[in-house]
Formats: C-alpha cells, structure tokens, sequence
C-alpha cells in the first residue's frame, strides 16, 4: 500500500480549483473525492482541512458557494469557479508547471548514477 | 487588495459567524451522509459505512472550529470574549466598579483638562508659518515700569543693521484708536504695524489682504486689518466688511482684510493699522527720538542663524549705542535687552500656574490610581480562588494576566471616557483662568493631541493595574491552584504593596494641602492688604473726551474737554445720593503708562544712584477725598491751583521717602527730566510739593507701591478724565444716571469703563483666587480619596486577620488592646506619609515661591495646619476598621475558623 501524504495548503487550493475548473460546479464531498479519486487514494482530506480551504477561497473571491438540490435530492452547497478564480487557476498553474520542470532538472539523477 | 479583502471578511465573520453556524453544521452533515451513502452502495453495512465515513472526516467538530478560525479572527474572538467577561464580572461588582470609575474619572479628567491647556498655551507649534523661528526683543532696565521699556524707531534701525541673524523686524506699537459707529462711539485697541510686519510674523489673511511696505509711510491712505477676535467682536464676522470705510479718530479707514486667529503681545489688538492713522507715529519725534520708546519688537531668525548668534549680535549693538548715546542710556539704571523665542514670552506669565495645576492634577490622578490599585489588589485577592479555578480549567498565566488586562482597560476606558465629559466642562472653566495669564487662551482645545494623551494615561493605568496583581510565574500554576482552592491569602507579607500606596496616598495629600493652603494663605494676605483708597461706595467712569492725536497736536481741544468735563461732575454731584466728585487720570488703582525721570531742585544725583522715576497722575481738588484718600501732609489741591498760577504737585508717601529721606518734602521743588519728555506736551518746568498723600496699590495689591506724582487736572493736559464719584450707599444704582450724564454731555465720547473700587480691586485679584480654589479642590480631592483609601486598606487587612484577632480575643485580649493593634498599624503609616509628605511640600513650595505673596514658604502656620488637618482625617479613616475589629466576636470567628 502506498504511503498517505499529507496536503500542503497552496498545492489543495490549486486542486481544488482544478477540480472546479475541470468538473464544475461541486460540493465539498465532490470535490473531496474527486482529489482522492485523482491521487488514486494517496492522499485524504478530513473535513477540518477541505472546509477551511473551501471558506478561504471563497473570502479571495475565487470561488462562490450557492444551496443547491444535488443530483440525488439532497440540499448541498455547490461550490463554483469565479473569473477571478479562473485566472488565478491559470497563473499558479503555469507557476506551478515551472517549478515542477526546475526541480525535475534540479532532481535529474546524474550520468552513472542509478535511477532512484 | 486581496489580503485585506480577506481581512475585513474575516473581521465581518468575528461579528457574523454565530449566524453562518446552521449552515457549516448543514453542509458537514451533508458530507457525511453523502459519503455513508457511497460506502453502502458500495456493500458496507449502514452502521459500518457511518462509522467508516466519520473516521474519515477527522471529526465535525473539529472541523467546525477549523471552519471558524479561518472565517473570523480568533485572536479578536478570544478578546471579545475576555471584553465581555470582564462587563459580566465588573457588573456582578456594581460597587467597586462605580467607585473606580468615578476616581479615575475625576483624575483623568483633570487631567486631561489641564493637558489641554499646557498644550494649548505652552507647547502648541504657534499659528503663525515658521513660528519657531521668531523671536521677541525685551528692553529692559532697573526701577518701576522697567520690565519692558519698548524700543524707539532709531534702535531698531540699528538692530536693522547690526544683525544680521535677525532676517526680519516687524515693529508694532500699541495704540487705542475711537472708532464712530452708529451706535456710538468705541475706544479700540489697536496695533500700528509696519508695512513687513505681517510678512515677518508668517500670518496670512482670512479675507482680502495684509499691509505691506508700500502702506508704510506718511503719504499713504490709512488702512486697517482687523484681527479675527476683532472682527468676531466688532463686527460679529461680517464677511462683507472687507473694502467698506470706518471713521476713525475722525478720519475715513479701510478694512482692507481680516487676519487669521493669532495670538498677540504684550497685548490684544483688535486691529492693526499702518502708521499713518497717527501723526505722532509718523512725525520726526517717533521716528528720530531715541528714547522715544513705543515699539515693540518681534524679529524672525534668518534662516542659518541661531538663537545664540542672534543674542551675541543683538548684545554687541546694544553696547555700542550706550557707549556711544550716553544721554539715552543712564547707566545706574542698567539698560539690557533679552532675545526671547516668541512663543516662550506667550507662555511667560501663563507658565507657572499652568504647570501648577498639571502638577496637581498629576497628584490628584497618582493618589487615584493608588486607591483604584488598592481595590484591585484586594478583589484579586478575594478573586483568587476563582483564578485558581479557571487555571485548573486550563487557562494559562498569559490568559489569566490578559483577562486582568482586559477587565482594567475597560475600568480605565469607561473612567476616561467618562474624564473626557468632564473635561469639557472643566477647559471651559480653566479657559477663562487662563485667558488673564495668556493671549493663546482661545487655542485651548480638546483635539487629537489631548485625546492621545488621555488615551496613553487610560492605558498606563490599566498596564499599571494588571501588573500589580499578583500572579505565579508561567508553569508555577499548580501549587497556587491547590493552595488557592481553599485558602484565602491576604498576610501581612502581601499587604506590603497596599501600604505603600497609602504611604504615598497621604504623602502626595499633604503636598497638595500645603499647596492649597499656601496659596490660601496668600488670599487672605492679599484681601488684607489695605489699597489706600475708599473701596466702598466709590465708581469710577473713564471717559477718553480727547483722542491721542488731539492731545498732542490740538492744544485748544484740552479746553472745551476741561469744561465738558466739569459739567459732567457738576451734574453728577447734584444727583440724589452723591457725596463727592473727583476728576483725575488714570483710573484709580491702576498703574498710570505715563512715566517719568524726576530730579529735585538743589540734589544732584549721587554718582552711580539710578534716576528715580514716578508715575504721572492727575486729580482736581475733589478728588482725593472722593476716592477716599488719606492726605499725611500739607494740602489738597484748591481751585486756585489753574493754569497760570503757580506749579504745583503732590507726591505719594513712596517718592517722598525716595526723595527725602530725612527732610520735610513740603515746599521743595521738583521736576520731570529726561530726553524723552520732549516728545510729550509735558513741561519741565520746577513745580512745588504742597502735599504728600498715601501710598495706594495701583500695581496690584501684591507689588509694591510705585512713586506717583499728582498734578493739579486743571494745569495739565487732559490726556483722559476718569470721574470718581463716591455717594453714602447704593452706588451701583448711581450708575445708569451718571452715564445719561456723561452721555448727555459728550454724546460721541466713548465710556472705557465703569467700575466701582471694589470691582477693581476684584479683578486684581481673581485670577489668584480661582488658582487657589482650583489647587484647594484637588487638595480636598486628594484628601477624601485618600482617606477613602487608609480606611478601605486597614478594613481589608482587619477582615482578612478576622481569625487572628478572634483567636486573640479568645487568648484575653480585650477590645482595646485590639482597637490600638489597628490603631497603631494605620498611624505607623499614616506617620510615614506625613513626613514624606512635609519633605515633599518644602520642595514644592519653594517651586511656587512667585505665587506667593505675604506669606514664607515655609510658613510654619500652614505646615502645622495642614498637618494636624491630615493626622485628624487619618486617624479617623483608620478608627473605623478599628472600632469594627474590636467588635469581632471571638465565638463566631473561633467556630468559622
């Protein structure tokens, strides 16, 4: 079984705006799912850490929240990408591309040297 | 943006949250249901799948209250909490509350109050652009009327020129102008200012412009500035005054603006012209007299120059001209000029009384603190076992200090708060003291610069307060839990701090008693003065017939304003009532302006002996026995002393001691000398003494009587008339007839004043009189807080020794013996404060020597007095607690304990 990690704050907003971006309009159990689903089950997020998440984007203005049915009747707060929440999703995705390629070539294993 | 927009969001969620909690609880539960529903379609049981779907949630609670922090603030949450906690627990103690709040109220409002006006009148940058780069020029010399000569036209001509350092000097000379209105005529003081003045001083206008150079000499138009006070008092802020014609001194004027508020010295304008308006002004007298000395000086700094240079240059003119106008200078009088910064000499005669009264009211809010100190110190102790409970709760030291903190700043604050309505009424008052003492009165204001003030005291108090309780040290919590579960500590050892505030409670007492009695004393002394004259039943009415321009230039108007002057007495002495008349000049116990060098025939001076000089007087033959003056020698003037008959004076009791020191001074001939009477209508000639009468207190009744010379009023020139009318009762009521008298008579004239000799014998008094009630009531402030203060420490230490004394009672101590135990431990205290206290008050009286008059300060009557004033409330502030001690009932204690 592979290891649970824990979710750094700035990587959870960026997925959780991915998600929204990629998904749509969701609620908290959705989006926590969808992270799970995606980490293929290596990463978990109580309630304490996705909520407090959901409630600081949403006072950035990068998301809205609305009651809404869901899809089996049941009353859910959906959560949804605003303009600003797409261009912040842009940018720090891009940033984050970047810094992902510059630690790759920093981590790149040397001639000789065994792949870890 | 996005940080603060976070921010507010979060402090609109501190306020908010509790109304959004439904929602969070909602959602959660969604969550959790959702999951369980998931895990069951995926084949759990229901039971299994909840308890799955909870373990994964990491508990709702604890989710909840992460969901909060982050909605709100939780540092503001755990303040507002502790705030309302600290309304609940001061509210459960409405006593010690109210009681602690009035005390710091009354001292920081006097505070405040006070702070005000030191700001206001003493520290305030002046209003004037660049104020802290002008200076004000004082000449001055030994004898009377020495303090502050002027200078003339030609001396500033040579400051002009002989320094430098001194970028810009605007000369003003004070002047009183009548101003024709409608509704009569109006005497006015006024400033003639040269065309830089207002450019030097770094004043603007309100409305349409200031003099400038080109207003400056004789072929000019007369125009007038108004000052704002002027133009508020005058023409009631009329916006449309500007441009519009006034006839003054019979002349046709220009108001061709308004200043902006600025305060003036040495005294109050109400507007300021170019010279032209005066002839005298712009004459060759004014202008080449070197010891015609009527203008005062306010110079601006160049901009590298210092104060120091200014001073070394000033000095080295100063003595080159006496060396070089020997005639200008006599060297036994020791003429100096000082180089003041201008806002120092605003402040000069306001500076002692107001740093007075800072000082206490300072001591008024010390001896408050210490008793708020008290209280707090003995409720936390009670408090105690409920400290322990909420450390065993979990609270730390830190949290426990911040709730002491929280809860004292909101004593503090509403004391302040409640200081600050106070203090509104209290600058009203103080405004009015201080406007005789200084001309930035009008500045005194409760702005941010005071309210800072008040603010900063509110929190050093609370500060002070918090940590004066006392707490364990961080991580020292659990022996004080288990002790302070079941025991209330309140030994000797820890009263050590509580009687060291009573100490300095009584001590700072004591100060200001001596204070307020000293200054009382000075009251007392100064109502026993004897003025010289008839205070009773004598009015004065100045009424100025002639303008300055006339005296000195239209000889023939002296006439006709004799004979109108004589008909005003001759009607007012046949109204029902009246006694007698007299005519003189000026005012009766005030200082005559008009002064001179005197020499006596047949006495040279002696070499190195200062000139002496005496004021300049006029009175008819009436007149000093309608003012109630005692003649020692000789005789009154008589109607046959007129002009051309021979010159006579009378002289008071000080010049003749002066002059003749061993000698009979009737029937010698004196005369007024010097260079400077050639620019006045009064002659040299010799004029023999045919009486001497007694001294009375023009200076005021604390100075020392000046020599005075009379001159018959129908020899001299009428520079004014003062009528002085004396009736056997009810002189007050004379006044309406008397002015239809004068108003009949000289309808164009204006009325200066009119004042009975006891009202003018108040006013030179009342300003002392409010600084003695105002130090008086924070003496007795001080005293009853601190009275309160020994009476509420020794009652705590007798309840917390309850079961000491019962057991001592119980052992075959009578009452007595435990009533002096008490006794002995207030006095011993009480003992200590007095003396530190009457060492402390040697020191502060010395301080307030110059408000002193008639009494050492050291007088021992007011040391032993306010003494035995403390002892006696001392003793019964702690008879109390000791009459409750020996009342305890050994039984009760014995079976409690």
């Amino acid at each position: 079984m592979t290891a649970k990690l824990d979710v750094q704050q700035g990587t959870l907003a960026l997925m959780i705006l991915r998600t929204l971006d990629v998904l749509g309009p969701l609620h908290g159990y959705g989006v926590a799912r969808r992270i799970e689903e995606t980490s293929k089950n290596r990463l978990t997020l109580n309630y304490g850490t996705l909520y407090p998440a959901l409630v600081k984007l949403e006072q950035e203005g990068v998301v809205t929240a609305e009651w809404r049915q869901s899809e089996n009747n049941r009353r859910a707060k959906y959560y949804a990408l605003t303009g600003a929440g797409r261009k912040q999703l842009a940018r720090e995705t891009r940033d984050w591309q970047r810094t992902a390629e510059l630690i790759a070539a920093f981590l790149a294993p040397r001639r000789g040297e065994e792949a870890p | 943006m996005r940080p603060l927009r976070v921010a507010l969001r979060r402090l609109a969620g501190v306020f908010t949250k509790h109304r959004a909690d439904p929602d969070l609880t909602e959602e959660l539960q969604a969550h959790l249901e959702m999951e369980t529903a998931e895990h069951v379609r995926r084949g759990l049981a229901p039971d299994e799948a909840r308890r799955q779907a909870l373990l994964a949630s990491g508990g709702l609670t604890q989710a909840a209250e992460a969901v909060r922090d982050q909605r709100g603030l939780p540092w503001i949450e755990s303040a507002v909490a502790d705030m309302r906690y600290a309304i609940r627990a001061l509210r459960r103690s409405p006593a010690f509350t109210t009681v602690v709040v009035l005390t710091l109220a009354l001292g920081i409002g006097a505070n405040t109050a006070i702070f005000s006006v030191v700001h206001g009148v003493l520290l305030k940058p002046l209003p004037h652009e660049g104020g802290d780069r002008l200076v004000y020029l004082r000449h001055s010399m030994d004898g009377p009327g020495g303090a502050s000569l002027a200078f003339s036209v030609p001396e500033v001509r040579d400051f002009r020129t002989g320094a430098p350092a001194l970028a810009g000097i605007a000369e003003y000379s004070s002047w009183t102008v009548t101003l024709q209105r409608d509704q009569g005529a109006e005497r006015v003081p006024v400033g003639l200012v040269t065309g830089n003045y207002f450019d030097v001083m770094g004043l603007s206008p309100v409305r349409g412009r200031l003099t400038r150079p080109s207003d400056d000499g004789a072929g000019v138009p007369p125009v007038m500035v108004l000052t704002y006070g002027g133009w508020l008092k005058r023409f009631g802020g009329d916006a449309a005054i500007v441009g519009k014609q006034l006839r003054v001194d019979g002349q046709s004027v220009t108001v061709i603006g308004v200043l902006q508020p600025a305060p003036f010295f040495p005294d109050r304008p109400e507007a300021l012209l170019n010279m032209v308006i005066s002839e005298h002004h712009t004459s060759s007298y004014m202008v080449e007299g070197r010891t015609h000395r009527m203008t005062e000086v306010v110079a601006r700094l160049a901009p590298a120059a210092t104060l120091a240079l200014a001073r070394a240059e000033v000095a080295a003119v100063a003595t080159r001209i006496q060396a070089e106008f020997k005639d200008a200078y006599d060297p036994g009088s020791h003429h100096r000029i000082a180089v003041i910064p201008f806002r120092e000499v605003l402040g000069e005669r306001a500076r002692l009384t107001v740093w007075l009264l800072m000082g206490a009211a300072a001591f008024v809010l010390i001896i408050a603190a210490a008793n708020v100190a008290n209280l707090t110190l003995m409720r936390g102790v009670r408090r105690e076992q409920e400290l322990a409970v909420r450390a065993a709760l979990g609270a730390g030291v830190a949290r426990l200090r911040r709730l002491l903190l929280v809860e004292n700043l909101a004593l503090a604050f509403l004391g302040a708060l409640l200081g600050v309505v106070l203090a509104v009424f209290g600058v009203q008052l103080l405004t009015s003291l201080v406007e005789r003492y200084s001309p930035r009165a009008n500045e005194i204001r409760l702005d941010a610069v005071v309210l800072t003030f008040t603010v900063v005291l509110a929190t050093t108090v609370a500060l002070l307060l918090s940590f004066l309780a006392s707490l364990p040290r961080e991580g020292g919590l659990a022996p004080w839990i288990l002790a302070g579960a079941h025991r209330l500590t309140g030994g000797w050892s820890k009263q050590r701090l509580q009687r060291g505030l009573v100490v300095v409670q009584i001590a700072v007492s004591v100060v200001l008693l001596a204070g307020a009695g000293l200054l009382t004393r000075t009251m007392i002394r100064l109502s026993e003065v004897r003025t010289g004259l008839r205070t009773e039943e004598v009015l004065a009415i100045d009424v100025p017939l002639l303008t300055p321009q006339e005296i000195l230039f239209n000889p023939g108007a002296d006439a006709s304003a004799k004979e109108r002057y004589d008909r005003m007495r001759d009607e007012i002495r046949a109204l029902p009532g009246v006694v007698d008349v007299g005519i003189g000049y000026p005012i009766p116990l005030r200082s005559s302006e008009v002064r001179f060098d005197v020499k006596v025939d047949g006495k040279p001076l002696g070499v190195g002996e200062a000139m002496p000089r005496a004021e300049f007087r006029l009175a008819n033959p009436e007149y000093f026995h309608a003012a109630g003056m005692t003649l020692v020698s000789g005789r009154p003037f008589a109607t046959t002393d007129r002009r051309g008959g021979g010159r006579v004076v009378i002289i008071n009791q000080t010049l003749a001691d002066r002059l003749f020191p061993d000698q009979d001074p009737l029937g010698n001939r004196i005369a007024w000398t010097g260079d400077v009477l050639r620019f006045t209508p009064i002659s040299p000639e010799w004029r023999t003494i045919v009486g001497v009468v007694a001294n009375t207190q023009d200076g005021g009744l604390d100075a020392k009587p000046t020599a005075v010379v009379f001159h018959p009023y129908a020899q001299e020139l009428a520079l004014s008339g003062t009528l002085v009318i004396r009736a056997d009762s009810g002189v007050a009521h004379l006044t309406a007839a008397a002015t239809r008298v004068v108003r009949r008579i000289a309808p164009t004239a204006p009325i200066d004043e009119i004042l009975t000799i006891a009202q003018i014998k108040d006013q030179s008094v009342s300003p002392r009189r409010l600084n003695a009630a105002l130090i008086a009531s924070f003496g007795m402030l001080a005293v009853l807080i601190a009275a309160v203060g020994i009476a509420g420490v020794l009652g705590f230490a007798v309840s917390a020794r309850t079961p000491e004394i019962g057991i001592r009672m119980s052992l075959g101590a009578d009452r007595g013996r435990v009533q002096r135990m008490v006794l002995a431990e207030g006095g011993l205290l009480l003992g200590i404060g007095l003396a530190v206290g009457v060492a402390g008050a040697f020191f502060a009286a010395r301080v307030i020597r110059g408000l002193l008059f008639g009494v050492e300060p050291h007088d021992p009557t007011t040391f032993v007095g306010v003494g035995v004033l403390m002892a006696v409330i001392g003793i019964v502030a702690c008879w109390i607690p000791a009459l409750r001690a020996s009342r305890i009932d050994p039984a009760i204690t014995m079976r409690s304990l």
